[in-house]
């Protein structure tokens, strides 16, 4: 029992946000009678003031204290956690930011969709601080479940419950598959603790056995990062969820998927070799299996991005390329594979929800998708524009932009790893991934719109959202030292150096 | 007694017939009984471990908490099913296709 | 002699539960599907029960039987008009079906076999509700509380879209 009150103290800001869930549903069923905009304005402003005191605290909890296990050995609170709260506390804010401005959501009431968005934030904290099989698979369905009802949220809406539908069957059969070789791991060391699972692997061989449970552990993480070949969900439901759903699963559930491969492979299915390396045990080439889904992933998702018509389908397919990139860096066995991923997160979020902040404001205007409709742009709202020049700039890799900075952590910790190959595909993948993101720029600043061209309309609100996503991104490279001073804590996994 | 790998092999047959019920069954509500199958394979991995391997019951507990998820997944499967059939009036996953990948 | 009999029941009861899983997932109607699901969770209770684990074949019976199978037959009824008889679900793509759930088959008992558990059986423990009500709010806290907070919002969720919204027909 003290053992439980003790780590309460480093358990702030998931408690915040529970207690922020519960004002919540209530505040949603007293004024359930009340005229829409007003419930709308007090739920949003409860919600807002959740997030903002989660992440006070959790800017407050990062590199404090020494990495230590709370709750009887279930979660770590350590650097990555520490790296990581603030990423998915900042996401939801973005997030709900959007909701606002989203023409999807407007008139629809949006108590329930506010409780699940501060559920998932917690959610995605305890998946990110994992470290025992059971929490693991909990927390990882607690996010999903989430995400489910947010994707199907507009129940009148066709598209949005098919996507729903889609997403459910296909998580349910992944996370099925990863409980199975969850159990089968299990049996084969007898714990469900991950440094208990290490400690057996590193006393024998299991051999290919071992091989395929670690598949199916993938299976599961594969679905949350949306990493190829347990992708098909992505496009259709992306597609079908409203937009700042999307936005949300393009960043969320990806940087916690990444947080629960980190913490399975290089804690679970490795020993530490000193220096911050780690030696993979139990006779399992997950390295391998690594570097082949990092190389399907990004090949496939940039390709199949070339071909798409769909700005919602062209980002998903980019969300998958990008995933790809950030298992390279997986891949690397040392430390710097983790401040890489970690960076490249801190990074990806500010270019992917202003890539969807455009597409939302754009969506109120045109009440269009398709990457068409975006003709003439250049006229109709040059700041519009411009954000968005900014946003996929960033999110190609060109150099004064933040997105540059992301690409080299990762390039930076491949080739150190002495796996040249792997930086010379990805770099050929970065160069394909210019052509769409140029494509969409082109049709917003050279393509003539037929019809008349009146002129976009934007909110102070939405000036100061682009705004607040713009400057990471333009500046990115004079926060070069900040950015890697918070991020080196991610280096400092709990009994890993 | 009947000795653990006996339950290991249920269990395996269980979990394959539940993929194949996946990678075949078009109806929405039975691709849900099919993955119900795989979810209680897993559980008799983990009870059966709990007892012959870890000598505890850290298993079993894995395994009331997977029912609890398990029950949760099908619930908001289930809603959203009906929420879809509000919508098309079928809920075969074939034609109820205007997403296509 | 009494042994041969718990065998001959336990194996007993794995056929019946593979039989019933088999026809879950080639059934052509729906209800007797749902059915024979049915029969498939008790078998997996009744092998709880061999295993000893008490406390879960009580809560397979309660929560898979009185409650996802409920769910899922009001599913199967609500989604096909009553007077609709024709419940059947068509499969497609059997043959490749067949052959992964084979391969997967073959591959498993290959794990199972070549695998060194070490298996040593631990005893019937008894009756573990106490044991496991301890572990829930002792080492298990923190996940018993998030299944809380999981059942929560799988409870609003699923309330919310399945109730019809101003607006909407």
């Amino acid at each position: 029992m003290s053992d439980a009150l003790q780590s309460l103290s480093r358990f702030l800001p998931e408690l915040i946000l529970m207690g922020a869930l519960a004002l919540v549903i209530v505040a949603d069923l007293v004024t359930q009678r009340r005229p829409l905009k007003d419930s709308t304005n007090l739920l949003n402003g409860i919600t807002l003031a959740g997030l903002i005191a989660a992440l006070v605290t959790s800017w407050q909890a990062l590199g404090v204290g020494e990495p230590q296990s709370l709750f009887a050995s279930m979660l770590a609170d350590d650097g990555l956690l520490g790296v990581l709260r603030p990423i998915f506390v900042l996401t939801s804010i973005g997030v709900l930011l959007l909701s606002m401005r989203s023409k999807e959501l407007e008139g629809v009431r949006l108590g329930e969709m506010l409780a699940l968005l501060l559920t998932v934030t917690a959610a995605l904290m305890w998946m990110a601080g994992s470290v025992n099989l059971v929490m693991i698979y909990l927390s990882l369905e607690t996010v999903s479940v989430a995400s489910y009802l947010m994707v199907g949220y507009l129940s009148s809406d066709r598209l949005s419950n098919e996507a729903s539908l889609k997403y459910i069957l296909f998580g349910a059969v992944s996370t099925g598959a990863m409980l199975f070789g969850l159990s089968l791991l299990y049996g084969m060391t007898g714990t469900l603790d991950l440094y208990g699972v290490r400690a057996a692997l590193a006393e024998g061989t299991f051999g290919p056995g071992l091989l395929f449970v670690v598949i199916l552990i993938a299976a599961g993480i594969g679905f949350k990062i949306a990493a190829a070949p347990f992708h098909f969900w992505c496009p259709d439901v992306y597609t079908g969820a409203p937009t700042p759903v999307t936005a949300f699963l393009s960043v969320g559930p990806k940087a916690a998927g990444f947080a629960i491969l980190i913490r399975f492979f290089y804690l679970g299915m490795a020993e530490p070799a000193g220096g911050g390396a780690i030696a993979p045990v139990g006779g399992a080439d997950w390295q391998m299996l690594l570097m082949i889904l990092a190389v399907i992933t990004m090949t496939l998702g940039n390709v199949a991005a070339l071909l798409q018509t769909n700005v919602k389908r062209l980002l998903a397919y980019s969300s998958i390329a990008h995933a790809g990139t950030m298992l390279m860096a997986a891949c690397v066995l040392s430390v710097d594979g983790v401040q890489a991923i970690a960076a490249y997160l801190a990074i990806y979020l500010f270019m992917n929800l202003g890539a969807f902040a455009v597409v939302i404001l754009a969506h109120r205007e045109t009440g269009s998708f398709e990457i068409g409709s975006y003709a003439g742009f250049w006229k109709r709202s040059p700041l519009l524009t411009l954000a968005m020049v900014i946003f996929l700039f960033s999110l190609m890799g060109i150099p004064p932009f933040a997105g540059f900075l992301a690409k080299w952590y990762v390039f930076a910790a491949v080739i150190s790893a002495d796996l040249g190959w792997l930086a010379v595909i990805g770099v050929l993948n970065a160069a394909v991934a210019a052509f769409y993101y140029i494509k969409v720029l082109r049709v917003m600043v050279i393509d003539q719109e037929t019809g008349p061209t009146p002129p976009l309309a934007l909110s102070r609100l939405d000036v100061g959202l682009l705004v607040v996503l713009v400057v990471p991104n333009l500046l990115g490279l004079l926060f070069w030292g900040s950015l890697d001073r918070v991020t080196e804590y991610s280096q400092r996994l709990l009994d890993l150096g | 007694m009947i000795p653990l790998e006996h339950y290991l092999y249920i269990s395996a047959a269980l979990f394959s017939l539940g993929v194949f019920g996946v990678l075949t069954r078009r109806n929405a509500v039975n691709v849900l009984m099919s993955i119900e199958l795989i979810f209680n394979s897993a559980n008799i991995n983990l009870v059966a471990f709990s007892r012959f391997v870890e000598g505890a019951l850290g298993g079993q507990v894995f395994a009331l908490l997977v029912i609890v998820i398990a029950a949760c997944e099908a619930a908001v499967a289930l809603a959203i099913v009906m929420s879809l059939y509000r919508v098309v009036k079928h809920v075969n996953l074939d034609d109820a296709a205007e997403l296509k990948g | 002699m009494e042994s041969l009999g718990v065998a001959a029941i336990f194996y007993g009861t794995a056929a019946f539960m593979l039989a019933s899983a088999f026809y879950v997932v080639l059934g052509r109607n729906l209800v007797h599907c749902a059915f024979a699901l049915m029969g498939t969770f008790f078998g997996v209770a009744i092998l709880y029960v061999y295993l000893g684990a008490d406390f879960l074949a009580g809560a397979q019976v309660v929560i898979y039987v009185g409650g996802v199978l409920t769910l899922m037959v009001f599913g199967v009824m609500l989604t096909n008009r009553i007077y609709n008889l024709n419940l059947s679900s068509g499969a497609i793509q059997v043959v490749p079906g067949a052959l992964s759930a084979g391969l997967i088959f073959a591959l498993l008992v290959w794990i199972i076999q070549s695998v060194d558990w070490g298996a040593m059986d631990s005893g019937d423990p008894g009756p573990t509700s106490e044991s496991i009500g301890r572990l829930l709010v002792g080492d298990y806290l923190l996940p018993f509380e998030i299944a809380s907070v999981l059942l929560l919002i799988a409870l609003m969720g699923a309330a919310m879209l399945v109730r019809r919204r101003r607006g909407s027909s």
